[in-house]
């Protein structure tokens, strides 16, 4: 079964062998470092000393675009290039130098996200990491950081991940402009801005920076013409012959006038896609609601009968695996916080149009066939839906999920346009959402940077230095008192004074870490200018300004906060066992929590402490508790502004976001024991997930406690992961009913949900550590259980039938 | 009167258990004795204690709890004399590892129904509801009613999943207030019913008949046990009997025997009564499936 739903007419259109082919070469592709970029980059900016930076890095980048090893991926439609050869990442040394050379011999060497690199290629970097020590934005931001943050990392609290080393990424450029008018268009609308006289310098220098940018990108684009043809000429196989001629064609005058056709229109996304992503080194630079803006070129072509359905699938196919050509290195310390070389380039499909009707169409469906035929990590593959998306679509999402391979991610509108229009988002603009990265959320071409993972926040650790008056028991180090005096001893008379205490270190700590944005956004903003990003993103091209200085119509951004579910259970746990019940004191459950619950009275306090409700039950005390955990957090935002506040963004404001990557699981590991039962440097929970182990009650169960959160105003990101096995998505009825879930979790209005379906290897090792799966949810006979819940014997039935394709 | 009832747990996310996302009560009791049971901590009312070997960290300290030296440890963990054990409630309290459940709770149909209730989105987006299961819901007529009342009354479907073998008074009582009925035939011969299971199954069949008559939807169970009740005349003849009872019967489910039930057996204490089974002769079953669907309703395999 080749797709899940989809019968080809025209089988010649769609050659299933060669995307079979493309997906192995994806598969095996290995990643290795790429110094040609850098070695390019050094020799532009030697060349412009003194000018505007922003000048400089628009010349460098078209310098760049006019030397670089380009090449056309063997049995691709697709094509362009973000470094010399497939899956090669590029270095940015005007972000950061000094990590790449003092990691350049562990490479290799690292356990995971290992990258090859050459003798030549380290010496390169080494040559010309002279020229950037000491001038990157790492330094810059280094010289600006205050002890204070630097104490608080010290803790184990803040994590300044990518924004402090690289370049911002988060972008959806404003796609169905680039394709409706060309980038020479916007080239020319730079030059007509030039010609004002009332223009400051940043203006000017902006406007010509976007010129150089963009002629530097059209001259790239008719460098693959020109090699498409040379290779036609030793192509001996016709149809690719064929192709390569086409390809030859097209980038003769791509981007130089609207777009064309649909195939058009694909490989300018990519291309804007891959331009960026030499441009800067952030990540999450992501497609948008692709079947929305791509839909007329798609209609008119068949309606004209130059493509056919399978052709196009063919196409987004062929577009969806050259996205896993593209890389990014990052410092190994950061790779923990991101394993897996993501990219996070989301591409997104259904929801409301700006008009507030339905807009899934047959591209919608179109685009689930194809991430069925490719099933990588990339592009990032979200849905939207809604109350009145056709079922049609979400079953097929569904049979998508089933396979097991964890998308779409299902982002529910009616919620989402809320939270956005809560800040203040007319609603025309909030119901053209998508999702940028993993669950952040940001307006296509509205939006400037990251709306979500400014300073990472680890919750846990506040919640563990609250236990200690502010003192943190692994790093000795205590920055607040919470009852005025120095040292780790605290008495806690009643619940209320718990939860002051909690309200007053996340004030702290919230106040370091917006201090800590600040820091990085000033230097990104110098460093990180990026015109060709800019120039599709409103108003950037109205007002002059590139996005970090404010050019963005819509400036939202928000940190991420990890653990407010371990928080919430342990908040919980402390209210009712010493306060409510009185069953046991403050120092019992701390000295069971320095003794990690072991111990004959730890493991007896451990006990009790595991009988408290916990989120995800559908229990009213505990989640009302997480919620105020939530409130705690949002009744700070007002008083927080991003760097460009009042500097042109129409909005601009502070929002929330649980949206973690795999950060989850390094914070755990700075965090000892916690009063929810959470042992010592365990993972923390993910986004607002339940933490691991602890949701006992079924998905609905999880869906009812999720709800209760005040969704509508985390307008960065909830993220809820949830699993379940194949077998309860097996066959028509279960399928049905697990649409009907989604469907009714739209209704109860969580702001996201994502599924993992589990094979055998899962259940294998969740039978070896039935901890960490308590909320796995498997069909036994008649009815579902919990996995961990059964007997050995009965766990290696269902272990048995689920192989047999049940 | 503020009806009470005695349930082990409320199954939740329930997709087998009648039409779309339901929530199935399991209730205590149970009046026949199948050898096959796989619910053996719900076959009487009183409360049950689980335990665990694999929680167990060998402690000792229930041994010392409890009364007349009724635990004591091996290298498999506690010996529990079930008899003399009179004090498993503190045994359990005293356990550091929950090593020990309680199965069994009293509960009001009023505090049920809040519970269910929770899920109601569920169930309408589904067309979905509550099951009552067990044990044998039946016997617990009033409760049963008083909570399925209450659940209609704020349009909640509900079904009742029984074995059949109650006063047909009683059971017409509580059907008329049910959606649906799942309804088990585990054999067909009132010899081998006895022999199985304990009863005779002249009620069972004769109520069949009757529900069907109130044209009440029906979902029928056939249960297959290897070396039990998987013969070809068993088979057919439960078979031809469901056809005998119309178009009630919305659906067939043919249920393979399974031994997930085993391990409970164990952990009460409790002795498990097959102790060889035969392979399913799946051709067979495919045979009887196909002469189940000829006449056109549907038929599933679980
Ligand atoms: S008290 Fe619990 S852990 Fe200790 S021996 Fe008894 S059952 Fe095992
Ligand atoms: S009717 Fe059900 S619960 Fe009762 S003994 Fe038989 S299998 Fe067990």
């Amino acid at each position: 079964m080749e797709f899940l739903e989809f019968i080809p007419q025209q089988e010649k259109d769609i050659d299933l062998e060669r995307i079979h082919r493309l997906r192995k070469t994806m598969q095996n592709r290995r990643a290795s470092i790429c110094s040609e970029r850098a070695r390019l980059i050094t020799e532009s900016f030697r060349r412009t000393e003194g000018e505007d930076y922003i000048l400089r890095k628009a010349e460098a980048f078209a310098y760049i675009l006019e030397h670089m090893t380009i090449y056309i991926q063997k049995d691709s439609l697709i094509f362009g290039n973000q470094a010399s050869c497939n899956f090669a990442a590029p270095i940015f040394p005007e972000y950061s130098i000094d990590w790449v050379i003092n990691e350049l011999d562990e490479f290799d060497q690292r356990s995971g996200d290992i990258f090859q690199i050459s003798a030549q290629v380290k010496q390169e970097l080494r040559e010309i990491a002279v020229y950037w020590h000491g001038n990157t934005h790492e330094d810059e931001v280094m010289k600006n950081t205050t002890t204070y943050i630097l104490q608080a990392e010290k803790q184990g609290i803040l994590h300044r991940g990518g924004i402090s080393m690289s370049g911002d990424g988060h972008i959806v450029p404003d796609y169905a402009l680039i394709l409706q008018k060309g980038l020479r268009w916007f080239l020319n609308e730079a030059k007509m801005k030039l010609s004002d006289k009332s223009l400051t310098k940043e203006n000017k220098s902006f406007y010509k920076a976007v010129i150089i940018s963009l002629e530097g990108a059209l001259h790239f684009i008719k460098r693959y013409s020109a090699l498409a043809y040379k290779l036609a000429e030793i192509e001996t196989d016709i149809t690719r012959k064929q192709e390569l001629l086409v390809i030859g064609k097209m980038c003769e005058a791509l981007m130089e006038q609207p777009v064309q056709n649909f195939y058009e229109g694909c490989e300018t996304c990519y291309l804007v896609h891959i331009l960026q992503m030499i441009e800067s080194n952030g990540h999450s630079f992501c497609y948008g609601r692709f079947d929305q803006y791509m839909y007329n070129l798609y209609e008119r072509d068949i309606q004209k009968g130059t493509i056919t359905k399978e052709k196009a699938l063919e196409i987004i196919t062929h577009l969806f695996l050259m996205n896993s050509s593209n890389n990014k290195v990052r410092p190994y310390g950061h790779t923990k916080f991101s394993q897996g070389y993501p990219l996070y380039s989301n591409l997104m499909i259904s929801g409301y149009k700006p008009d507030c009707s339905d807009g899934t169409n047959e591209l919608s469906y179109l685009c689930i066939e194809a991430m069925n035929l490719t099933k990588m990590a990339e592009p990032n593959f979200s849905m939207r839906y809604n109350k009145n998306t056709p079922r049609s679509l979400v079953r097929l999402a569904a049979k998508l999920i089933r396979t097991g391979c964890g998308m779409p991610s299902m982002f529910n509108d009616e919620v989402i346009i809320k939270s956005l229009e809560n800040l203040g988002i007319p609603s025309k603009d909030a119901r053209d959402y998508c999702a940028i990265g993993c669950v952040e959320i940001g307006i296509p071409g509205k939006y400037g940077h990251r709306s979500t993972g400014m300073t990472y926040v680890n919750w846990g650790k506040l919640l563990e230095i609250m236990l200690y008056n502010g003192v943190d028991p692994d790093s000795g180090i205590q920055m607040l008192q919470i009852n005025g005096k120095q040292g780790s001893s605290i008495n806690y008379n009643n619940y209320d004074e718990v939860w002051k205490a909690w309200e007053k270190v996340l004030r702290f700590y919230s106040d370091i870490a917006v201090d800590c944005d600040r820091i990085c956004d000033n230097s990104l903003a110098f460093y990180d200018s990026d015109p060709f990003a800019s120039c599709f993103v409103d108003n950037c091209m109205k007002l002059g300004k590139t996005l970090k200085n404010g050019g963005a119509k819509y400036d939202v951004i928000s940190q991420s906060n990890i653990g407010p579910i371990i928080v919430g259970n342990a908040l919980a746990v402390i209210k009712k066992l010493i306060f409510d019940d009185k069953k046991i004191t403050w120092n019992q459950l701390l000295s069971a929590i320095k003794e990690n619950w072991t111990g004959k009275e730890a493991m007896h306090i451990h006990k009790l402490v595991k009988q408290v409700p916990k989120f995800g039950n559908d229990e009213d005390y505990v989640d009302n508790i997480v919620k105020d955990v939530f409130n705690s957090y949002l009744k700070l935002l007002p008083d927080y502004k991003t760097n460009r506040y009042g500097k042109g963004p129409e909005i601009s404001c502070y929002t929330m976001s649980t949206s973690n990557i795999t950060s989850y699981v390094p914070n755990g590991f700075a965090v000892g024991a916690t009063p929810d039962g959470r042992t010592a440097r365990s993972p923390l929970n993910e986004g607002c997930s339940p933490t691991q182990g602890t949701d006992k009650n079924g998905p609905t169960a999880v869906i009812n406690s999720v709800a209760k959160l005040p969704n509508e105003k985390i307008a960065a990101g909830q993220l809820l992961n949830m699993r379940f096995s194949p077998g309860t998505l097996a066959g028509n009825e279960n399928l049905d009913k697990f649409i009907d879930f989604l469907e009714a979790s739209v209704l109860k209005g969580i702001f996201h949900n994502q599924f993992n379906v589990v094979g055998t290897k899962t259940l294998l090792d969740a039978k070896k550590y039935p901890e960490n799966y308590t909320d796995l949810i498997v069909r036994v006979a008649g009815y579902c259980a919990q996995f961990v819940s059964l007997m050995p014997e009965t766990q290696d039935a269902i272990i048995a039938r689920t192989e047999n394709n049940w | 009167m503020e009806e009470k009832g005695i349930i082990s747990t409320i199954q939740r996310y329930s997709i087998k258990d009648g039409p779309g996302i339901r929530s199935t009560v399991f209730m205590s009791g149970c009046n026949l004795r199948c050898k096959w049971c796989s619910n053996p901590e719900l076959l009487d009312m009183s409360p049950k204690y689980m335990y665990f070997e694999n929680r167990c960290v060998r402690c000792g300290s229930c041994v010392d709890t409890a009364v007349n030296n009724s635990i004591s440890l091996s290298s498999n963990g506690c010996i529990i004399d079930r008899e003399m054990c009179t004090n498993l409630d503190e045994c359990m309290e005293i356990c550091p590892k929950e090593a020990f459940e309680k199965i069994g709770m009293e509960i009001t149909a009023d505090d049920l129904v809040k519970k269910l209730l929770r899920d109601k989105v569920f169930y309408s987006q589904s067309g979905g509801g509550t099951t009552f299961s067990g044990g044998e819901p039946a016997l617990q007529a009033r409760f049963v009613i008083e909570a399925a009342q209450k659940l209609r009354q704020y349009g909640i479907n509900t079904a009742l999943d029984t074995a059949g073998a109650v006063k047909w008074d009683i059971l017409s009582d509580i059907i008329n207030h049910m959606d649906v009925v799942l309804y088990d035939i585990k054999t067909y011969k009132t010899k081998n019913h006895i022999a199985f299971t304990g009863i005779d199954n002249g009620i069972i069949l004769e109520n069949a008949q009757r529900i069907a008559k109130l044209k009440k939807d029906m979902i029928v169970r056939l249960i297959i046990v290897p070396g039990f009740n998987d013969s070809w005349e068993d088979l057919i003849s439960r078979v031809n009997f469901v056809k005998t009872l119309g178009s009630s019967v919305k659906r067939i489910d043919f249920i393979q025997y399974h031994t997930l039930g085993v391990g409970k057996y164990k952990r009460l204490g409790m002795k498990y009564q097959i102790t060889k089974i035969k392979k399913l002769d799946t051709k067979l079953i495919e045979k009887v499936m196909k002469i189940a669907a000829d006449t056109g309703i549907k038929v599933t395999l679980q």
